[in-house]
């Protein structure tokens, strides 16, 4: 079974998708902030990120370029799953490394499951 | 007082939120006013009083004055430029804000209509699928709020990759069909099997062709009729849809592009609507070095189009 990290900071939107997600056939560790959320991405390896911005303790750039230096997790794909939306945003965090940018609010959990099985083909 | 109505002061000060004294038109006319009534003043004086004393301090005096008004217009102009700043933030923060609260309905209603289905009585999700298509319609508030914010700031940003638009076209057509037959609305769709590509940002061409068939359905009524069509055209790609719904008043077809303007025998069929969508599309089209036009008549129907250069082949 697939193992997939949510760090998300706001407990409804982290809970749902998690729950969600667990019905589509994954495995799935939570984290609610950006130390926490590294901290998780290291020790367990998940198969793929969904990776909040605005988070508290570390941001989701921060925690992006720790996970993206590091040889143990670099290759992990990670999904920004967000919602600031300027193209500034999107720009800096594929710079990073960001395989794909999700505006939350604009999309639904079935497209960001389908994004998730698309990434891990 | 014709001449300062015909500066329209008022409007100015009401454009910038200040007093009609504070816009910095009147304070430069005043500024003229004070130079040319101290020159008069400095050149009677130097006439009758052969004091050199006396003009240098009447010299300093005027030097002051002007010097008192200049302030005063850059510390409005400050003070108005932190206004807009301070508005354009608050729009910003407020939609970031916005869209949180705004996901979780989306996404809960979402986890009860799939996953959570089984035990809901007809009615219950029924009211979670109103309780979800309200929520959709919020988030595409929000998004063009701040939309118009970042136009009206010149801070529209768009992205230039490879779009295709004959795709997107066809994308937007099979979504739409289902409400469309609903309504009993026929719909036609053809694309030239040229590649039908350009550099623009997917996602706004997209909600830009999404609005114009979105306004092609709500305004088309009984027996309507809607062609979509995607060519080429000298070096461009044009996207064009034709309706035979109610059409614009003449009289209100220049004003169509305006913010917030919505005509008055549209607001007659369709309370809904925010009077924000063309003024978007017509912004990001341009932006992208393309045109977007109209021809309608009232009663008959409206063809709206827009053109943006081809991207040249790989």
């Amino acid at each position: 079974m697939q193992k997939i990290l949510i760090i998300e900071d706001e407990t409804a939107l982290n809970q749902s998708l998690g729950e969600f997600l667990k019905e589509e056939g994954y495995r799935i560790v939570s984290a609610f902030d950006g130390e926490e959320g590294t901290r998780i991405a290291k020790k367990e390896k998940p198969s793929l990120i969904l990776l909040d911005i605005v988070l508290p303790k570390k941001d989701g750039y921060e925690v992006l370029d720790e996970l993206k230096k590091d040889p143990e997790t670099k290759n992990i794909p990670i999904i920004l799953l967000t919602n600031l939306e300027s193209p500034e945003d999107i720009q800096k965090a594929f710079d990073k490394g960001a395989t794909t940018y999700l505006v939350k609010s604009d999309y639904k959990m079935e497209d960001i499951a389908n994004k998730i099985k698309e990434t891990l083909k | 007082m014709k001449f300062i109505n015909d500066l329209n002061l008022k409007k100015q000060a009401s454009d910038l939120g200040i007093k009609v004294w504070q816009t910095p038109g009147f304070l430069f006319i005043m500024m003229g006013v004070v130079a040319a009534i101290a020159m008069t003043g400095t050149y009677y004086m130097s006439k009758n009083y052969d004091d050199p004393q006396l003009l240098v301090i009447a010299e300093s005096a005027v030097a002051i004055t002007i010097l008192i008004i200049g302030n005063v217009i850059v510390g409005i102009v400050e003070q108005v430029t932190n206004l807009n700043k301070a508005k354009s933030e608050f729009v910003s923060v407020a939609s970031h804000q916005l869209r949180t609260p705004l996901s979780a309905i989306r996404w809960e209603t979402e986890l009860l209509l799939t996953k959570m289905k089984k035990g809901l009585t007809e009615k219950q999700i029924s009211n979670i699928e109103n309780i979800a298509e309200q929520s959709r319609k919020m988030a595409r508030l929000v998004n063009d709020l701040l939309d118009v914010a970042r136009i009206d700031q010149d801070r529209l940003i768009l992205r230039h990759v490879s779009v295709d638009i004959g795709r997107i076209s066809e994308e937007a057509v099979k979504s739409l069909a289902p409400i469309l037959k609903a309504k009993g609305i026929g719909l036609a769709f053809s694309s030239s099997r040229k590649s039908a590509k350009v550099l623009g940002d997917p996602e706004k061409i997209r909600m830009v062709i999404e609005n114009l068939l979105g306004n092609a359905s709500k305004y088309t009524i009984n027996e309507g009729k809607i062609e979509v069509k995607v060519s080429q055209k000298d070096g461009s790609v044009v996207f064009s849809v034709k309706d035979n719904g109610v059409g614009i008043p003449k009289e209100q077809q220049k004003r169509i592009f305006e913010k917030f303007f919505r005509s008055d025998n549209i607001v007659k069929y369709q309370t809904e609507g925010t009077g924000l969508g063309l003024y978007i599309a017509k912004n990001v089209i341009e932006q992208l070095g393309g045109n977007i036009e109209f021809d309608s008549v009232e009663g008959l129907g409206t063809i709206f189009s827009f053109s943006l250069p081809a991207a040249r082949h790989e």
